[in-house]
């Protein structure tokens, strides 16, 4: 608890925000093309890693063509907030994709996000990119299981030393020696798992809610004391990529950016890739005019849910929630939730079940109070507040009516 | 004038002006401020939605008062230091003196004006403090709010240049973990709710210091007997003439 005091105050005085630098001026791209064309001829020399797939005989299989690619590039180079003259780079880069090994295990989740990559309407270039990226260990994905698939992790893990992006789904349960979670024949706690396969991963990409604040399993009252990776693994690069699910256009784009500069993006003070965390939802919505107007969905299926209402009273978080969902939207632009005609949760927030996800204002919701105990609206609060100021002030008039002492009385 | 009263002066007529721009100022800050969190009135306008703009001007009103709000407390604080009339921050240093004032103004507040034996012809300890405390709580809701309104910047830039959200970034992005540290997010969890829920309890406290400042201006006028209200409006009291 000390500690965790300490380190609060100490980042009191030390927060960074979102806020994006989109121009860094040309010296500054001319240096990170020469330095990303360099990583990916040296990359061009390595093997594509156990025989993956290859991307171009992929697509062709899917029967996209290589202008859906191109326009694909420059979309995502765009995303990446790269200059266009990245597109030929990024282009090359996710032919390559096969030759960064990734790790990626579970821990307390649902497996959403997995769920998210493999299971869009048909595969599109993000899906097929997460395809063919040299996934060498994925629980669900797995075959093998037992002391078979914990060899196979083992093997992963000696092949590629250092090199590895270990990708992570799911909270840590710290509770009980983290008893909570174990896997394997072993029985490894969750917490140990983690701790052996982060050791020797070039860098940590957390996916999902859970795996970067906790989420779901951490809501109060968090009976099994989930963290997020970054608050239990040290010493590692480590990206968060949060929502629920994640969505996978951001997880290609932090793999590409680390194919294409060999270094992880620009990142928040949640280390949240700001090239996607970088926007808030409420500025890109499709329903801001209405917030502007006043005009809101009071109740599900009203006349203003079916003119396409601002969702704000019946909770958005969209003005408290930095994701780019609004923008590239999920399955491929098809659709995303504010569209479906709900409100924004602020799923790639921290604490989001508690603080964001009731469906209605934060002023309406019980919350908890800042003393701690019993959980109030933030009005209810007040007016107890207020009353109690106001029985104090009405006990005091009283009393001064009946035996205060006026200043002429005195002299009187 | 009353025999053996002589008048001091209490507000010069700029602490007047502020006083009162303050007061219009909260009124509307609160009034659009509830608005914003829980939109509690409908629009009954047939009208497309780009002329009726309500939640719009609601917002707009809110940062107009929000500046001007700004710009009061910038002079407030410069007087703190450099006025040439008084000069508060004086009298809230924790000094013996203060000390002895300000629970000397207390008591006689809780013993109904029984022990009134202070000097009252100039703002005394205990006011003074409970006037830091109004301007603690507005200082938190401007960087509060300039926190929660920089995010609309999110491209860095504004209509009057890049500066402006640099410097509220500066100078306010500490106030996300500092609301998270209030509400009691683990270290590390804080996020903009937070701010905004720190910025709403904020407000209870204001409206809660208003009305404990409202009654015990009129309770000071009564049992004081020296005109206290007035400095409100002239700019002065009386006081009993010490020679009278
Ligand atoms: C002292 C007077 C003030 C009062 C009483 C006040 C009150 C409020 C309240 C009750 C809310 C709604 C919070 C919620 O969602 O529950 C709010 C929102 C807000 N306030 Fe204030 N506020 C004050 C000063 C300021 C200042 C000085 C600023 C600075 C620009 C500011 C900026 C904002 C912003 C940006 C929002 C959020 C609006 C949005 O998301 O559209 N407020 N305020
Ligand atoms: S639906 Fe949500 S994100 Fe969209 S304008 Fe309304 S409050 Fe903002
Ligand atoms: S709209 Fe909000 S809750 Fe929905 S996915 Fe995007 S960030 Fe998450």
């Amino acid at each position: 608890m000390a500690v965790d005091k300490q380190e609060s105050v100490k980042s009191l005085f030390t927060a960074q925000s979102a806020k994006v630098d989109t121009n860094r001026g040309d010296a500054y791209y001319e240096k990170l093309y020469a330095q990303c064309r360099a990583r990916l001829d040296e990359l061009k020399e390595l093997a594509p890693l156990n025989n993956r797939m290859d991307f171009k005989e992929s697509i062709e299989d899917e029967g996209l063509d290589r202008r859906d690619f191109l326009k694909w590039a420059s979309a995502t180079t765009a995303m990446l907030m790269l200059p266009a003259s990245f597109t030929p780079l990024v282009a090359d880069a996710a032919v390559m994709m096969n030759r960064v090994p990734v790790v990626w295990i579970e821990l307390s989740d649902c497996a959403g996000n997995t769920e998210a990559l493999i299971r869009s309407d048909g595969p599109k270039i993000d899906e097929i990119i997460l395809d063919i990226i040299s996934l060498e260990f994925n629980e669900t994905l797995l075959a093998a299981s037992g002391h078979q698939a914990e060899k196979q992790l083992e093997d992963a893990i000696e092949h590629f030393k250092g090199k590895y992006l270990l990708f992570v789904e799911g909270a840590v349960p710290m509770g009980m020696d983290g008893q909570y979670g174990t896997i394997g024949a072993s029985g490894e706690t969750f917490h140990d798992h983690l701790q052996r396969i982060a050791k020797d991963a070039a860098a940590i990409v957390a996916v999902g809610s859970c795996a970067t604040f906790g989420g779901i399993p951490a809501a109060a009252p968090n009976p099994t004391d989930a963290k997020g990776v970054m608050d239990v693994v040290k010493g590692k690069p480590i990206i968060n990529i949060p929502a629920c699910p994640a969505n996978p256009s951001n997880m290609v784009g932090v793999i590409l950016h680390y194919v294409l500069t060999g270094s992880i993006p620009e990142l928040d003070s949640l280390l949240r890739p700001k090239f996607a965390f970088g926007y808030r939802i409420h500025d890109n919505c499709e329903r801001r005019a209405h917030f502007d107007a006043g005009e809101y969905v009071e109740e599900w299926g009203d006349e203003g849910a079916k003119n396409n209402f601002c969702l704000y009273k019946v909770g958005c978080k969209g003005p408290m929630t930095f994701n780019n969902c609004s923008i590239i939207r999920y399955n491929e632009g098809v659709n995303w939730p504010v569209g479906v005609g709900r409100g924004c949760i602020g799923c790639s927030e921290p604490d989001f079940w508690d603080k964001y996800a009731y469906e209605r204002p934060m002023a309406n919701a019980n919350i908890k109070a800042p003393t701690g105990g019993v959980e109030k609206t933030v009005d209810e609060f007040g007016l107890g507040l207020l009353t109690a100021a106001g029985v104090g002030i009405a006990i005091h008039a009283a009393a001064s009516a009946v035996a205060g002492k006026k200043e002429s009385e005195k002299e009187a | 004038m009353k025999e053996g009263y002589k008048k001091v002066e209490r507000m010069t007529p700029a602490m007047r002006i502020i006083h009162w721009v303050n007061v219009l100022s909260m009124i509307v800050a609160i009034a659009t401020g509830l608005y914003i969190a829980a939109p509690y009135y409908q629009t009954f306008i047939a009208d497309s939605a780009v002329d009726k703009y309500v939640m719009a001007w609601n917002r707009w009103g809110h940062f107009m008062v929000a500046i001007i709000f700004d710009v009061t407390s910038i002079i407030v604080a410069y007087l703190y230091f450099f006025s040439c009339f008084e000069k508060p921050w004086k009298k809230v240093i924790p000094t013996p003196t203060n000390i002895k004032e300000f629970f000397a103004v207390l008591i006689n507040l809780i013993t109904l004006n029984r022990s009134k034996n202070f000097d009252s012809s100039h703002s005394d300890s205990f006011n003074t403090i409970y006037f830091a405390i109004f301007h603690l709580l507005l200082a938190w809701m401007l960087l509060t709010g300039l926190q929660l309104y920089v995010h609309a910047l999110a491209s860095g830039e504004s209509s009057i240049g890049a500066w402006w959200p640099w410097m509220l970034h500066a100078m306010t992005d500490w106030t996300i973990p500092a609301s998270g540290w209030i509400n009691g997010a683990a270290s590390g969890m804080s996020s903009l709710m937070d701010v905004r829920i720190t910025h709403h309890y904020t407000m209870w406290f204001i409206v809660v210091w208003v009305v404990f400042h409202i009654y015990y201006q009129v309770w000071r006028t009564i049992f004081w007997q020296e005109g206290d209200i007035a400095i409100a409006f002239g700019g002065e009291k009386f006081v009993k003439d010490k020679e009278a």
